[in-house]
């Protein structure tokens, strides 16, 4: 009952979407067609979503590859006084996105970087990065170092050891820090329009539909949900989620 | 005598090779979240074309308007946060025995962007929207209402099921297997309750809350689809004081944005506290 | 990249093939000897600079006509002279000055990353008074022969002197729209409204300023009825309003949501072929139709400019020229396109004249909108926008 709850309202973008005239009363559409589909991907949506693909997973990898040795740290408990750290790493999520890229978009610009992928990524992690290392330490734990010790003992070299112990007894904790990394990147508007310098953006194609044309924001917010409900998906059925 | 020094030394190589472990994510952090603040923190004391002023706080502080944008900010954001730990906690003792399908219905809005979980809302709930015409009336009516209640009803929808997931990630096997051990001592199922599940969920709840609260006090999204059009929230403020006067606008906002941050993060230090050891106990 | 090249390559050849041909009589851009002018003549560098350059155009990107205008007429008429059209739609004109600010600030003079903005009123007046824009530049378009230089709404923006720092594109006039199955006959003036609303209470509202939509309904008011009035017919408005105005729209887009499902009796634009859009997309019924007030409508200019830090100022001056161009004008007049009343003065167009002539009637379209209401100087806007919040919407009911 209640995942129904959860999930049946996201049905409405799909009627929405593909929903010509849908005015009050009616329940139904008054009319269905592709009107949404034809003003979705003309113009530089196409691009867009390469560019939001392309920023989000490389922000992504990039935010495991940091997080990796803290989230280690942390979710080992090796530090006797943990809550400065975490404070420290959280304390991107408590300030207003729109201000990161405020204060930001000054800097690339002197750097000459602002506009750019690499840019775009940097920008990114401030917000992806605390998310990824919070969930990634849950990964690690006591029982994962008794695993690790074992496989020492029987001798595996250090790179084994990662390749056949780590890795596969973190996976599912991989697989959770590196999705909500891509999401957060994926659908940041404030940090994309201010760092983008004009390239297309997904959010930032998306943003001046909503309202305007809730059709239109319909189909793009699809287009938006794909990915993220794929990734959901798949990843939940190979059993692999904490979910 | 040697052992002892023997252990000090040691322990102070893993300090140090701990320290080393943290510091790429630290020093990442620090460069771009220190520069922006450090970005922000300049707009706002230096307008553009001007010298170092302090105009743009004292603006702040004399618009009334911003005392209300704080009190209903901080209001909502308190009341979206302790209903979607509250819920997020019912689900979570309800589903934890539940399959993988409820589990993935119920994550759905996880990663849904709040943009559009508000403009889903603004379908569902506004007047003339589908639940009006399938009921032909509205009981209440959320979206646009002057107690933020259409932001409290978005960001529980929204946030409940994140802290869901954290909750449940905490309630593994480990949890299974106290908690039956304690049945088998012959704790009651409030017992239990007390004394097992609630050291094992404390510290993702409270983690994850404050993540909720920080979210709900910074953001514009959900406010500007569902809020009311007064009292404005922090973020909606700075955003309107930017259409206004370009230059001095601008310093305004990144003022009142600076504001809500040190709130968010004094809120956080004083829950952390709070919650002793984030990591649980 | 090897394709762009050649793309490139190609288009400069047709180009060079197009200004070999012609060398007179109808092209576009006044391209040399045509107007025999001197601004002509004067312009030929700046065509040539443009060649190759990608102008990124910001602009309001929530209006699916204004887009496919720009894609499917502005720019292949522009990739014809060798200018490639990159539209960077944005929520709020506001976000692409704030980008321009952000340059100036971080000290970058030149190679900017905005090349182009539609624009008018508060972000134009703001802009210029910052030192932002390109000084006298729009003056020297060919196409500006077409204009008549003595009409206040072309010579100033919300009454700041224009000085050839932005040219004009569009014209706007704020309208009202009803359901005319619902509410047969629409109010007359400002009192009809609040005589309607007084009969209907919750059915009138506006949106709430600083929005761009509520913002100008409040200084339609202010401009009819003088300022201290217009505040007093507010406060009254008020009481009779959509949910007692505790709670107003907070944009055009959603008052036209209201209004759509049949929540409140009247929409409102300044894009005189709102109803026309809003019935295409399946928002309005087909029985709306636009009207406007006895008291006088507000009427302005919209424009683009070019920040003096542009990169590509000569590619967005070339785009400007175009947007005058009389068959360029003629084609978003046209209902089924933008339905926008062109800035070119009639008079002026001579042979061309007969371009705007296949304009039908459309029910959806005013053909006048009754007496012209000035708008009010750009620096009052922001003062008009608190005083409605504190006075009409922070007051309790």
């Amino acid at each position: 009952m209640a995942a129904l709850l959860a999930s049946a309202p996201l049905l409405a973008l799909v009627v929405r979407a593909f929903a010509d005239e849908w005015r009050a009363p009616a329940l139904v559409p008054q009319q269905l067609g592709l009107r949404g589909v034809q003003i979705a991907f003309s113009g530089s949506s196409a691009e867009a979503f390469g560019n939001s693909l392309l920023v989000a997973v490389a922000t992504a990898m990039v935010a495991l590859v940091l997080a990796w040795p803290a989230a280690r740290v942390l979710g080992e408990r090796r530090l006797r006084h943990p809550a400065p750290v975490f404070l420290l790493l959280a304390m991107p999520l408590l300030v207003p996105s729109y201000a990161v890229g405020t204060g930001l978009t000054e800097w690339f610009i002197r750097l000459g970087l602002d506009g750019t992928l690499p840019a775009l990524v940097a920008g990114h992690l401030t917000f992806v990065l605390p998310y990824v290392v919070l969930v990634l330490l849950s990964g690690f734990g006591p029982r994962l170092t008794a695993l690790e010790e074992v496989a020492r003992v029987n001798g595996l070299s250090p790179f084994r050891r990662l390749l056949w112990v780590t890795l596969p007894a973190a996976a599912p904790t991989v697989g959770a820090s590196a999705l909500i990394g891509f999401l957060v990147s994926w659908s940041d508007y404030g940090t994309s329009l201010a760092l983008g310098g004009g390239r297309p953006m997904l959010p930032v194609v998306l943003l001046p539909f909503v309202g305007a044309d809730p059709q239109v924001a319909a189909t793009l917010a699809l287009l938006f949900l794909a990915p993220a409900v794929g990734v959901l998906a798949a990843a939940t059925r190979a059993g692999r989620m904490p979910l | 005598m040697t052992g002892t020094r023997w252990r000090a030394g040691a322990r102070w190589r893993a300090g140090a090779r701990d320290a080393a472990l943290l510091a790429p994510s630290l020093a990442a952090l620090a460069l771009l979240f220190g520069g922006a603040i450090i970005g922000a923190a300049r707009v706002s004391l230096v307008p553009l074309g001007q010298g170092p002023t302090l105009e743009a706080w004292r603006d702040l502080f004399d618009d009334p308007l911003f005392a209300d944008a704080v009190l209903f900010t901080v209001r909502t954001a308190l009341l979206s946060t302790a209903l979607a730990a509250l819920v997020a906690l019912g689900l979570a003792l309800a589903v934890r025995r539940r399959g993988a399908l409820v589990r993935i219905l119920l994550a759905l809005p996880v990663p849904v962007p709040h943009l559009l979980v508000a403009t889903v809302a603004v379908v569902w709930l506004a007047p003339g929207g589908l639940a009006d015409r399938a009921l032909g009336g509205l009981p209440v009516t959320p979206v646009r209402d002057p107690a933020g209640m259409g932001i409290v009803l978005v960001y529980v929808y929204k946030e409940a099921p994140f802290l869901l997931l954290l909750v449940l990630a905490a309630l593994g096997r480990g949890h299974q297997e106290s908690d039956e051990a304690a049945a088998a001592l012959g704790l009651t199922p409030f017992q239990r309750l007390r004394w097992v599940t609630w050291p094992t969920v404390r510290s993702p709840l409270v983690v994850g809350s404050i993540v909720v609260l920080a979210f709900a006090l910074g953001a514009f999204e959900v406010p500007l689809a569902v809020g009311p059009s007064n009292p404005p929230t922090i973020a909606e403020y700075a955003r309107e004081a930017t259409q206004g006067d370009l230059v001095s606008g601008q310093s305004t906002a990144a003022a009142a944005l600076l504001l809500s941050a040190v709130a968010s993060i004094a809120l956080a230090a004083i829950a952390v506290r709070a919650a002793r050891d984030p990591q649980g106990g | 990249m090897s394709l762009r090249f050649l793309a490139s390559v190609t288009a400069v050849t047709l180009v060079g093939v197009a200004l070999a041909a012609c060398g007179g009589g109808d092209s576009d851009v006044g391209t040399g000897r045509a107007a025999g002018k001197p601004t002509a003549a004067g312009f030929a560098p700046t065509l040539a600079a443009a060649r190759g350059q990608t102008v990124r155009w910001w602009m309001y990107g929530g209006d699916d006509k204004v887009n496919a205008y720009v894609d499917d007429t502005v720019a292949p008429a522009a990739r014809k002279l060798g200018v490639r059209v990159e539209r960077v739609p944005v929520v709020d004109t506001a976000d692409a000055v704030q980008r321009v600010v952000a340059e100036r600030r971080a000290g970058k003079t030149s190679n900017g990353s905005v090349d182009l903005i539609w624009i008018n009123g508060e972000n134009f007046a703001g802009g210029k008074k910052a030192g932002l824009w390109l000084k006298s530049w729009a003056k020297g378009l060919p196409n500006s022969r077409y204009l008549d230089p003595k009409d206040p709404t072309i010579r100033t923006d919300f009454q700041v002197p224009v000085e050839g720092q932005e040219s004009p594109w569009q014209r706007a006039a704020f309208v009202f729209a009803h359901d005319s199955d619902r509410v047969r006959t629409p109010p007359r003036d400002l009192d009809g409204l609040l005589a309607f609303a007084r009969e209907h209470p919750g059915r009138v509202t506006y949106p709430a300023p600083p929005d761009f939509t509520g913002s100008a309904f409040v200084r339609q008011v202010v401009a009819a009825k003088g300022e201290d009035a217009a505040f007093a017919y507010l406060r009254e408005l008020r009481s009779v309003s959509y949910r007692r105005g505790e709670t107003y729209p907070k944009s055009e887009a959603e008052l036209s949501r209201l209004f759509g499902d049949g929540q409140v009796d009247f929409a409102m634009s300044y894009d005189p072929a709102f109803v026309n859009s809003g019935v295409r997309k399946g928002q309005f019924p087909r029985t709306a139709r636009p009207f406007s007030l006895a008291d006088g409508s507000l009427q302005n200019t919209s424009f683009v400019t070019i920040p003096a830090n542009a990169a590509h100022r000569e590619g967005a001056q070339v785009i400007a020229d175009l947007l005058l161009t009389p068959r360029l004008q003629a084609a978003k007049a046209d209902p089924d396109s933008i339905g926008n009343p062109t800035v070119l003065d009639l008079d002026r167009l001579a042979g061309r004249r007969g371009l705007f002539a296949e304009t039908e009637d459309s029910k959806y379209l005013l053909s006048d909108y009754g007496r012209t209401l000035a708008e009010l100087p750009a620096n009052r806007v922001e003062d008009l926008e608190k005083r409605w919040t504190l006075e009409v919407l922070r007051q309790s009911p």
